[in-house]
């Protein structure tokens, strides 16, 4: 069987097989990294750390995900229920209204709520104008963070519970019906088992973003692993603290990616859509529907309305201050490299899902799905994973030239944009990957074995006839990767060359700085371009509908 | 004439060798040839093309085209450079493409496209549709476009997989003349799987049975009718009674041969005229099937027996059968 298996791997490598190796290897290099520096030690801080703050940091993460857990669930599975079930005023309104909190990063809400209830804020202000003045609400703590990673956060729920309830609810509801069972006992015996691995699937999504938040922990005071990694690295110094706090992280991140692939297991039914099973509305008493329209009112005020009030009122206030042309510079940086990063991980994530197929070696074929794990990472641990073979690699050079040549020269890698470019297309790798597999899937392989039964090789049956196809995907790939890059903080914050600034960096450092107020242009411009991607998204929807 | 297709010792599996979908087949197909393969759903018929086409990779064995060896163990040479035409089941034309550039898509560029899309065209009744798009095309004009997209670059074997599986029963039958005249027509190599027996018969100078990943028998429609190999190749081509060695005494027909089984064809057993062997029996159901009657007795010993007739039998008959319709099989055929 072995002298078998040797004939295969002669027969079936092709140059594919080694590009797709190269790419493997290339987006394994931070896990690689991070896996291999375990080995040489802990730095001098870690035993401190592990006495004083790691407890913390594990009770506060773990604070963090079971809160958010409850507060997303609820948000998300009940809200995605009442507009999916009942006929209530402005419904398709409220449908896409409800995604919206996503396209306000998490660290500009929760800057925007500090503001509300800080000292002098907008909530006091308002509570003197009817006559309250010793109002005081703290939100800067953990119970404050988690309901505002709460509100920024549902709408994956929300999403993705919703086109279950849609597509796969509507035949079994009556058939539930028909066996007498009521609406209550329908929902929760048979609607929410059948919607639960989709519904864990965007729970899953939700407590990444969590373990990934910086700047809204960082700002709320609220020690985590992230945070913890920053501290190590820039306030202590100690790269390999780091590492092994990135190490743990990485540890939770893989067992939330394996609890959920196994809750999903064999359940096919997660992806049986069928069109002519859609959920019909139902009608409601006049007063229920009000009172379902509060509940869906909720997220959206809290999540969306609120929030954005107050920094358009900021933007008011500061707008003078803040408007100059370093800031139309910082902007225009922003978009250059939010352009580029989504150029090169729409093309990364294209080679991905080709050059895999076209090499022959099924082993390789497997392999390569590893490498859209990125997005489970959090930015903080795969910034550390590329910055430590960076200033190794440059190191190196270092050393070579001035044995050479007698030279000193700087830094040649490290701190220029393509260590930065190289952590983003890591990251967000499965941004990308998944909305043009989706188009892949549908698509189907006889087309592109057709072109190949006509003579035609890969490149040109991929230009020919996948890549027209694959349009619409690709494109929806570029805008989702391009916002993402636009609202990123803590890998940008680690990663930036010197001379260039974000719109998202700029908004940390205006908070960071008591310059709140100051905060909002930047995180306004920020949220404009995320509201593009989440219509698309809802037009995706409603087409699929 | 010579082989254009020849297959030795062919072996496919999936799922790490789990699932062995192609157990050591051998077939040779000769130049001109219009082959059939039959078999359900799970038999191993649509890898076999994928593995001839290019589109999948053996575990064993090898495959040449035109004396050219295109996959063993130690070589493999590409779909699109094997020269080998393929019809899709869902007939894959490319729907952003006219049906001008979906036959034009094969031509190298040295070829004048205008002229062999147009002889094309011509040649599956479609004239006058090259600018239409596929979604713009029913079920049948679809396939046939397929049909003309896989002859324009003249493959020297053309396979179609269920190509009448698409579609309603009368344009099946419709379709698959036409298709018979085309192949016969531009002289192709064909080779075509299909569920159904009747497709296979009405196109096909030879049929090959596959079950389970093996070939079970080849041979001419004739052939495997009064010659099949087991019980199943039996009764792809009608409704079979099975009769043990004491129903067959029941009509006086005795036999001794050990590790022996047998069956008679619902429709040649003979009624009230003269055969070879026969009894009186006495009708328990009959059924109207449209274009025959299918009727139901019991034998002396109790056996359940069914046979047809053209017309409607009341109560008592003697049926019988000759010798040479009965189809005998070893115990594991059966």
């Amino acid at each position: 069987m072995k002298l078998l298996k040797d004939i295969y791997l002669k027969r079936d490598t092709n140059k594919w097989s080694i590009f797709t190796l190269a790419i493997v290897v290339c987006i394994a290099i931070p896990i690689l990294t991070i896996f291999f520096k375990l080995f040489s030690g802990p730095g001098e801080t870690w035993s401190h750390l592990v006495k004083h703050v790691l407890a913390d940091y594990i009770l506060n993460s773990i604070w963090l995900v079971i809160g958010c857990s409850i507060l997303t669930l609820f948000f998300g599975v009940s809200s995605a229920w009442i507009v999916s079930r009942y006929e209530i005023p402005y419904r398709k309104f409220l449908e896409w209204m409800l995604i919206l909190p996503l396209a306000i990063p998490s660290y500009i809400t929760a800057y925007a709520y500090a503001g509300i209830f800080d000292y002098g804020g907008s909530l006091e202000i308002l509570m003197k104008t009817i006559g309250i003045s010793s109002f005081k609400l703290d939100v800067m703590n953990i119970f404050g963070l988690i309901l505002i990673l709460s509100l920024s956060l549902f709408p994956y729920i929300y999403v993705s519970a919703r086109a279950i309830f849609l597509y796969q609810s509507g035949r079994l509801i009556e058939a539930s019906k028909l066996l007498g069972a009521t609406e209550r006992g329908t929902f929760f015996k048979i609607v929410l088992p059948v919607a639960r691995p989709a519904i864990v699937g965007g729970l899953i999504l939700v407590l990444m973003e969590v373990l990934n938040d910086y700047g809204a922990a960082k700002y709320f005071g609220v020690s985590t692993f992230t945070t913890g990694i920053f501290r190590s690295w820039f306030s202590l110094g100690e790269p390999s603290t780091a590492v092994y706090l990135s190490a743990i992280l990485l540890f939770v991140v893989f067992i939330l990616i394996y609890l959920e692939r196994l809750q999903r297991g064999a359940k096919s039914y997660y992806n049986s859509y069928k069109s002519n099973n859609i959920l019909k509305k139902k009608t409601v008493t006049t007063k229920r529907q009000l009172l379902l329209l509060c509940i869906v009112s909720i997220p959206i005020v809290f999540g969306f309305i609120i929030p954005l009030s107050q920094l358009i009122y900021w933007s008011f206030l500061t707008y003078k201050d803040v408007i100059s042309s370093s800031f139309f510079i910082i902007a225009l940086q922003s978009l250059g490299i939010s352009f580029l990063t989504a150029f090169f991980t729409v093309f990364t994530a294209l080679m991905i899902l080709y050059f895999p197929k076209w090499n022959r070696l099924k082993a390789l074929k497997k392999v390569s799905r590893i490498t859209i794990l990125g997005y489970a990472i959090p930015g903080a641990v795969i910034a550390v994973g590329v910055m430590i073979p960076s200033l190794t690699l440059d190191k190196w050079f270092i050393k070579i030239v001035k044995d050479l040549w007698n030279i000193k020269i700087g830094l040649l890698i490290n701190g220029t944009i393509l260590v930065l470019l190289y952590a983003y297309v890591i990251r967000f790798l499965a941004v990308a990957y998944n909305p043009i597999e989706a188009n892949q899937l549908k698509i189907g392989k006889s087309l592109s074995e057709s072109s190949k039964l006509l003579g035609k090789g890969n490149i040109r049956t991929f230009f020919n006839i996948e890549l027209p196809l694959l349009k619409s995907g690709v494109i929806g790939a570029f805008i989702l990767v391009f916002v993402d890059v636009m609202k990123e903080l803590p890998l940008t914050l680690i990663l930036k060359p010197y001379h260039i600034n974000t719109l998202a960096v700029k908004a940390y450092e205006y908070a960071s700085d008591e310059l709140i107020m100051e905060s909002a242009l930047p995180s306004l411009c920020i949220i404009a371009t995320g509201i593009v991607p989440i219509i698309i998204l809802n037009r995706l929807i409603l087409n699929e509908k | 004439m010579s082989n254009i297709l020849k297959i030795k010792q062919l072996s496919k599996s999936f799922n790490n060798g789990k699932d062995l979908v192609i157990n050591d087949i051998n077939l040779s197909v000769k130049k001109g040839d219009t082959i059939a393969i039959v078999g359900e759903s799970g038999s191993g018929k649509t890898t076999l093309t994928r593995l001839i086409s290019g589109l999948e990779t053996p575990d064993s064995g090898t495959i040449s085209i035109n004396n050219t060896e295109v996959a063993s163990e130690h070589s493999f040479i590409p779909p699109e450079k094997r020269n080998v035409g393929l019809v899709f089941q869902d007939y894959a034309l490319f729907p952003h493409l006219t049906v001008f550039k979906n036959i034009a898509y094969g031509l190298s560029k040295s070829e004048n496209k205008k002229t062999r899309v147009s002889e094309m065209l011509t040649l599956v009744n479609l004239t006058g549709y090259e600018n239409r798009y596929p979604h713009q095309l029913s079920g049948g004009q679809q396939q046939r476009v397929a049909l003309a997209r896989a002859l324009a670059p003249k493959p020297k074997l053309l396979l179609l997989d269920e190509p009448f599986s698409n579609l309603d029963v009368m344009l099946r039958v419709q379709l698959r003349n036409e298709i018979f005249d085309i192949i016969k027509k531009t002289g192709v190599t064909a080779i075509f799987v299909t569920h159904d027996t009747q497709d296979a018969i009405a196109i096909a100078d030879k049929i090959i049975i596959l079950q389970e990943g093996k070939k079970i028998q080849k041979g001419s429609i004739k052939k495997l009718y009064k010659k099949p190999k087991d019980y199943y190749v039996a009764s792809l081509f009608s409704t079979i009674s099975q009769l043990s060695e004491e129903d067959l005494a029941c009509f006086g027909y005795n036999t001794k041969e050990e590790n022996k089984k047998y069956a008679i064809r619902v429709n040649q057993f003979k009624i009230n005229i003269p055969s070879d062997f026969n009894l009186s029996i006495k009708i328990n159901k009959t059924v109207f099937m449209g274009d025959h009657f299918m009727h139901t007795t019991t034998l002396p010993n109790n056996t359940v027996l069914n046979f047809t007739s053209e017309d409607k039998l009341i109560d008592q008959v003697t049926i019988g059968f000759d010798t040479d319709t009965i189809l005998s099989f070893t115990k594991k055929d059966y």
